[in-house]
């Protein structure tokens, strides 16, 4: 090879990886990072980043380089040089890369085993996931429609799932987990970012999927400790008048239905803002057409709506009042 | 034409008089016979569904689920088939008639009429899975548009959200198992007998039965949408227990689908090997054979070990759909992630199923238009050898937040690492082949170019999944969706272009339109990049995949996505037109265009019907570019045909 054309090589090879490196480094590819297992991660993803770069600079100097410098004339029909082959850039490039994955695998797993490690002041939260809602379960036994995490302590997420399988996803978090029926799987999180981050169903889990979303909040110890306290009244004196309203928001009804009294707008099921209505072409009295709805879905299904989309399970997660409270709040709310 | 040029078509149906006109309509083989074959079987199996549950004493006698599966999906496809005639052959001899002599009559196209019906001529059934998969191309991006147009607003409810989940579900099971793994049938039931010097497949009547189960599963696919309660709309992964006790009846159109377009691909797999195996020209031993043919070998054998593993898995959740067992619901003891096991466990081989031929591809196409030999020929091979075996150690790395036992993420991340080195290996060798060559920038060139410049960037991204850490974070967002199409649109679909231009003169005889061909690679790339790029970027800020809905913040990024995707559609019209009007007018086609070694461009274009007068003596490597003397093989020359153009050697 000739001085020149190694000169010209490592030109391009620069320009290129110059530009892949101005891509990385303009666009902000990730979102903040609200953990301490995040910010390990985005380690990862930049070292891994990094190496990318280099090859892809190493190939695209070589191929363009080609491009330009070996075009044949559209009337030169000779034949190239007959190279076979060479062994010692054969192993070279066999060997390389197998190191640079090596580093790779290596950073990964112990990445991995720290993020996996358990801290000893740990908070368990039972995550309850079904279609299309999340159940936050503390220790004190109250639970919560969106997750409350106290800042700077590890929490430990144990998942169940009551129907298909659901998965967490919490960007700012880094964290991603399948929830399976039938396991309990658990992931680590340590917040070190007050905030309030988007809590996401990424596993397809049917028609309500895009809609299966919670929030966690991150908030300062003090507050953490305030809010369980408060919640613990609220749990053990509920007022009369919220109370529909608290089981409507909790139990996610908002993910797949529109209810302007709620300020929620999904489409995913019927309207229950024109639920008198819909009592009227099913025949029945408004009251017992909503308790039977919730209890027993597939009893009557308004047209244009599949059948056993609606979780079968409130029946039974409700209690007798509960229920009441809820037929009661979407009877007098329905259209307001 | 050639010495066969025999016209006994007649022969495979029943005659009588000149008056029987209607009755050979009606049992002679072809699309009538299979129109009422297939309600006659699709009645029997109604009739024995029904019997046997009055006799079982199960209520309701008519349950829809069983009947659709029986009669519809099972036998009436059977029926299908035994009408369009790929079963004939067979059942004279099983029922003891007398064998007729092989007449060759179901061999060989004479006119357009022959591609419609049961052919053993592997030409021609290499033609007739192009143009299919083609179609089922069409279509299936027609519902990724279908797809964008419902996301280019974040809150549009332009499609109800069954419809959506089918529309993205369809889309993949299309282009997967109805495009890019039957095209590259496709291409290679063409070259690979013509490459190995063989006068067709080893086993001709399997090699049509083969085409024929394609069209049954894609219309399958699609008919989906038809069915009451709409498509299957839990993914082309069908997760259970999502796909297997929470889906309407489309769900089992697509177990099903994926059962008869499995089958194909196995019996065409099995039918390459024993060709590669047992028919190679003499000389043509294994460290001659081309690249493509090594191609074919390794991806044989990976679709011979890993499909009936997607057929269990669809087996035991159309079980658990139809007849309520538990393989996967847990109240009733499943095991949830045994489904995923079972499913990547072949799903993972089938993404090197659908990559290895293009390897083969590209290493032709680059050795030929840079007129150099290809570099590291035995380590290009062995490196294949090596992603097969290795291939089959990786599945996991689909499910490393899946649940399953913590400790296997990082063997299995290992192995996905070091999958690279041979990928690495086979690009290197290629732009190795490149360094010092004579370059010819014709559209096959270009597509291959474009499909190495794209690899690697679906590749690095690979890299980037594999570590588990980086995965835990972007698993199931778009951009996994970016990476896929980096490596399965800019890697398979880039080559299968490669391929149909590069053998397009061989299989019409005609020459394409060049410049049409190079607008059309152009839109295409930069469609493409446009359209999938930005993909990264909205997958690693957190927007998850196979959703209809998602946050403000990702609007104008999806809208920008949706414009260029329409883009990148249209450039498939320039490709239909050039094939189309090229196919019709193009300039006649030389036998060997592109100065080629390898044996296909040895014979005229198209080849004559049993490719070889005589068995071709094969004497050296296929990629002697360069190399002064050198020869593939010897061709003993022919008295019947016209003209015969000889490879200069």
């Amino acid at each position: 090879m000739r001085r020149g054309s190694i000169a010209s090589l490592l030109g391009i090879g620069i320009v290129a990886g110059g530009i892949a490196a101005a891509v990385a480094l303009a666009i902000p590819w990730l979102p903040v990072s609200a953990s301490k297992e995040a910010g390990r991660i985005d380690f990862v993803f930049w070292f891994v980043v990094t190496i990318c770069i280099v090859v892809f600079a190493v190939v695209a100097a070589v191929m363009l380089y080609s491009i330009v410098r070996f075009r044949a004339a559209p009337d030169d029909d000779s034949d190239g040089p007959p190279i076979h082959g060479h062994t010692g850039l054969e192993i070279t490039w066999t060997l390389i890369p197998t190191v640079l994955v090596t580093a790779i695998g290596i950073t990964s797993a112990i990445v991995l085993s720290r993020n996996d490690a358990l801290a000893k002041n740990t908070l368990r939260i039972n995550v309850i996931a079904q279609q299309f809602t999340w159940t936050f379960k503390y220790p004190s036994g109250l639970t919560s429609a969106s997750l409350m995490l106290p800042n700077e302590r590890e929490v430990q997420l144990r998942f169940q799932s009551k129907d298909v399988i659901h998965a967490f996803f919490v960007p700012q978090f880094r964290e991603n987990e399948d929830i399976v029926p039938g396991l309990i799987t658990s992931i680590n999180v340590t917040p070190t970012r007050i905030g309030t981050y988007p809590v996401i169903c990424n596993e397809l889990c049917g028609l309500g999927h895009s809609t299966m979303r919670s929030t966690a909040v991150v908030m300062a110890p003090a507050a953490f400790d305030k809010w369980l306290k408060s919640q613990s009244k609220a749990v053990t004196s509920p007022s009369a008048g919220t109370a529909g309203a608290a089981i409507f928001k909790n139990n996610g009804c908002g993910a797949c239905h529109t209810l302007t009294a709620a300020g929620t707008t999904g489409k995913v099921g019927p309207d229950l803002d024109k639920l008198p209505a819909e009592a009227q072409q099913a025949g029945q009295p408004l009251a017992s057409f909503v308790h039977t709805s919730i209890v027993d879905p597939n009893a009557y299904i308004q047209p244009g709506y599949p059948k056993n989309v609606m979780p079968q399970t409130f029946g039974k997660a409700l209690s007798t009042q509960q229920l009441d409270a809820l037929v009661t709040y979407l009877t007098t709310s329905s259209g307001k | 034409m050639t010495t066969a040029t025999l016209d006994h078509h007649d022969l495979t149906a029943p005659t009588g008089g000149g008056g029987n006109t209607v009755r050979r309509l009606l049992l002679g083989a072809g699309f009538i016979r299979a129109a009422w074959m297939f309600c006659l079987f699709g009645a029997i199996g109604f009739g024995l569904v029904v019997v046997f549950r009055w006799w079982g004493g199960w209520h309701p006698l008519f349950d829809m689920q069983p009947i659709t599966l029986v009669s519809l999906l099972v036998a009436g496809p059977l029926g299908f088939l035994a009408g369009i005639g790929a079963f004939d052959y067979w059942t004279y001899y099983a029922l003891g008639f007398p064998t007729r002599a092989e007449d060759h009559s179901g061999h060989g196209a004479r006119s357009w009429r022959d591609y419609f019906r049961v052919n053993t001529d592997h030409k021609v059934i290499g033609v007739q899975y192009l143009v299919t998969t083609i179609f089922f191309f069409i279509v299936g991006g027609f519902l990724a548009m279908l797809v964008r147009v419902q996301l280019a607003r974040p809150n549009s409810h332009f499609f109800d959200p069954q419809t959506y989940n089918g529309l993205f579900s369809v889309h993949a099971s299309l282009m997967i198992f109805l495009f890019v793994i039957p095209a590259f049938a496709g291409l290679a039931n063409f070259v690979v007998p013509l490459m190995l010097g063989a006068p067709d497949m080893a086993f001709p009547r399997l090699n049509a039965l083969s085409f024929w189960l394609l069209p049954i599963a894609g219309i399958m696919m699609l008919s989906s949408f038809i069915v009451p309660g709409g498509a299957f709309a839990c993914g082309w992964t069908g997760y259970a227990p999502l796909c297997s006790s929470h889906q309407p009846l489309g769900a089992i159109f697509f177990n099903q689908g994926v059962q008869w377009a499995g089958a194909s691909s196995i019996m065409t797999a099995l039918n390459f090997l024993v060709t590669i195996i047992t028919m190679r020209a003499p000389g043509l031993t294994f460290w001659r054979m081309p690249l493509l043919v090594w191609a074919n070998f390794t991806t044989s054998l990976l679709v011979v070990i890993a499909t009936p593993f997607i057929a269990g898995s669809q087996f035991f959740s159309m079980f658990d759909h139809v007849m309520h067992t538990s393989f996967f619901n847990t109240s009733g003891g499943g095991y949830p992630l045994g489904y995923q096991h079972i499913f990547w466990f072949y799903s993972h081989p089938a993404v090197y199923i659908m990559m290895l031929p293009g390897f083969g591809i590209v290493s032709e196409v680059i050795s030929v238009f840079s007129r150099k030999p290809i570099f590291g020929y035995r380590l290009m091979a062995l490196s294949l050898m090596a992603i097969v075996v290795l291939g089959f150690s990786v599945w996991a790395h689909h499910m490393f937040t899946s649940g399953m036992s913590s400790w296997l993420r990082v063997p299995m991340m290992v192995t996905t690492l070091l999958i690279a080195v041979p990928t690495g290996i086979k690009i290197f060798s290629w732009l190795a082949t490149m360094w010092e060559g004579k370059l010819h920038f014709n559209t096959p060139m270009l597509f291959a170019l474009g499909f190495i410049s794209m690899f690697v960037i679906g590749g690095l991204s690979g890299i980037m999944l594999g570590a588990v850490p980086i995965d835990i974070h972007v698993t199931d967002t778009y951009f996994v969706v970016a990476h896929l199409h980096y490596v399965l649109f800019g890697g398979s679909v880039f080559t299968i272009f490669a391929g149909i231009y590069y053998w397009y003169p061989k299989m019409t005889g005609r020459m394409y339109d060049e410049r049409l061909g190079k607008l059309h690679f152009w839109l295409t790339f930069v469609g493409f990049n446009l359209t999938f790029f930005p993909m990264h970027i909205i997958g690693t800020e957190g927007m998850p995949r196979r959703v209809a809905e998602y946050a403000p913040k990702f609007a104008s990024m999806n809208m920008f996505i949706s414009l260029a995707s329409f883009g990148l559609g249209a450039s498939v019209l320039v490709f239909l037109y050039n094939v189309i009007t090229s196919w019709k007018n193009g300039p006649i086609a030389p036998s060997n265009p592109w100065r080629a070694l390898t044996l296909e461009w040895q014979v005229t274009s198209p080849p004559p019907i049993f490719n070889f007068d005589q068995i071709p003596q094969v004497v050296g490597s296929p990629y002697e570019y360069g190399v002064p003397g050198a020869q593939h093989a010897v061709l003993a020359p022919s008295p019947t045909h016209e003209v015969e153009e000889v490879a200069a050697p």
